[in-house]
């Protein structure tokens, strides 16, 4: 995978840099001044309690929320402001997304579902578009269901077919946002796995998750945010058995108690 | 109680003689073309109102409202008022429409058909171009937002995920209230009759008036059951087959069909129309 991501010319500095991203919804502050800067394959893990902005922050990341303040750089490139017109194209070419509620298209196979945006998005031809869909789909461990439509899969299965969907554009930074909070239990092992295999090939990840045990196996970084902003980052060993700020130890006081 | 059946249902003496049953014939002949032609031009108006009406952003926020403005007046009227505007203008209205427009669109007989065939058509057409609309309105908004937000988030325009991703799910959802439509535009092409098109249940006057008897009526209406009660039960299968759909995968978030089943719109199609 990461062999295919091109590097750009800027492999030196962030990959991606937030400054002071605010975003309103009517009346209600949902994110107040974020400042957050990635660089390349790190795995950000955000925590928070719900209605921290978590979810807002990915979705202001690849402007399916403008951010109303601030600023958003991606590989050096401002997307937000002035650069908003052709930010959209720019920014949905090189970050892909997982949604909590997978969102796969029902009336279309595993493969199609894959297939679909490479041919309509990124002109390849149908053949190509098929052979790289199966491929990644055999990646996540679904190879015997290509021609499943999305209702005949398990929600695990259903959630990796929509990362191999979103990794078949090529993206240089995946968000996942609470990817394994709509799962059974049984079945947010095999969509983690998946994950964590991104994650050891060097993929540029943020992950919004309630799943302590990933964010410290797998994150690089811990991020925890509440009401809108970033309260702290760190380590992932730092953040979570030595937190400084007393939200921060509440909160996993109360995530860790059973 | 004699008289009843003498009246209604005496088809050896009124039906089957004197070439009435074929003058009823070519009457649902008439019918059967009047519906299936509006039903063709309706779906493909009502498909172009809908996509007007859902454009993007501020610039085209009058073409919206235009739409929707037409929308409401064609809703709200009557069928029968918007036939008699329509023919008026050039059979009963003497040269005003004549004057201005060429015999050939005021006065239309193409296909060997009569003006009051095609004005029939025209009303029918912009009337239930609007109901049906409103349908795949309904079953555009139906699909659940975030199929909207997956195919943009894969890079697609807005154009792209409505014509990939949004209406192939629509128009599945909206095949069974399409249908109910039709069943409702092909009962309708009876108020056809008012313009001197002789479809079936003016056939069935004329023979009413010739006889005194009521049973060329009551073959018009057996001939329409023939086609609806099949058509009805077409839609039943058809929600049927959807609801089952539906609860295979309910679980999951990308359902939705229970929207569809509680949406009036998507429901029961043609109720007010009747």
């Amino acid at each position: 995978m990461s062999a295919e991501t091109p590097t750009p010319p800027d492999a030196g500095g962030p990959m991606l840099k937030l400054e002071g991203v605010c975003k309103r919804f009517g009346k209600l502050e949902v994110l107040r001044g974020v400042d957050l800067e990635l660089r390349r394959g790190e795995v950000v893990c955000v925590l928070g309690p719900s209605g921290s902005g978590k979810s807002t922050l990915l979705r202001c990341i690849n402007l399916l929320e403008p951010p109303e303040e601030g600023r958003i750089m991606l590989e050096g490139t401002e997307i937000t402001g002035e650069g908003m017109k052709d930010g959209v194209d720019f920014v949905r070419q090189r970050v892909g997304m997982v949604f909590q509620s997978f969102n796969l298209f029902p009336h279309k196979c595993a493969r199609d579902n894959v297939s679909l945006a490479q041919v309509k998005v990124l002109d390849r031809g149908q053949a190509e578009a098929d052979e790289k869909a199966e491929s990644l789909l055999r990646r996540v461990g679904l190879s015997a269901k290509l021609d499943e439509y999305p209702d005949r899969l398990s929600g695990g299965q259903q959630q990796r077919v929509a990362i191999a969907r979103a990794l078949a554009m090529d993206p240089h930074v995946m968000l996942f946002d609470e990817v394994t909070s709509a799962l059974d239990p049984e079945l947010v092992k095999e969509v983690l796995d998946v994950m964590r295999e991104l994650a050891e090939e060097g993929m540029t990840m943020i992950v919004v998750t309630h799943e302590i045990g990933f964010a410290r196996e797998v994150g690089t970084r811990v991020v925890f945010m509440d009401a809108g902003v970033v309260i702290e980052s760190g380590p992932p060993a730092e953040v979570l058995d030595n937190p400084k700020h007393e939200r921060t130890r509440r909160f996993l006081g109360l995530v860790l108690e059973h | 109680m004699n008289f009843i059946v003498d009246y209604y249902f005496d088809f050896t003496g009124t039906v089957f003689t004197d070439g009435n049953f074929d003058a009823i014939l070519s009457g649902f002949w008439i019918t059967i073309k009047l519906s299936i032609i509006s039903g063709i031009l309706g779906l493909t108006w009502g498909l172009i109102l809908a996509v007007l009406r859902q454009l993007p952003g501020r610039p085209l926020a009058p073409v919206r409202w235009l739409a929707i403005g037409y929308i409401d007046v064609f809703r709200g009227i009557p069928l029968l008022l918007v036939l008699l505007l329509i023919s008026g203008i050039s059979v009963f209205g003497a040269p005003i429409g004549g004057e201005v427009l060429p015999k050939s669109i005021a006065s239309p007989t193409w296909f060997g058909q009569t003006s009051p065939f095609w004005y029939g058509v025209f009303g029918l057409t912009i009337t239930y171009g609007a109901y049906m609309a409103e349908v795949y309105r309904a079953g555009i908004e139906s699909v659940p937002g975030g199929q909207m937000e997956a195919a943009r988030s894969l890079g697609m325009s807005h154009g792209q995920a409505m014509r990939f991703v949004i209406v192939p799910q629509a128009v599945r959802r909206v095949i069974p209230p399409l249908l109910n439509d039709f069943i409702a535009l092909m009962k309708d092409t009876s108020l056809v009759s008012v313009l001197g098109a002789v479809e079936v249940v003016q056939a069935g006057r004329d023979i009413q008036s010739e006889t005194y008897n009521g049973t060329g009526l009551v073959m018009g209406a057996i001939l329409f059951l023939i086609v609806t009660i099949p058509l009805a039960r077409l839609v039943d299968y058809l929600i049927a087959r959807e609801q089952r759909r539906v609860g295979r995968s309910g679980g999951s978030d990308d359902g939705g069909g229970e929207e569809v089943a509680s949406d009036p719109a998507l429901v029961g199609g043609g109720g007010m129309t009747a």
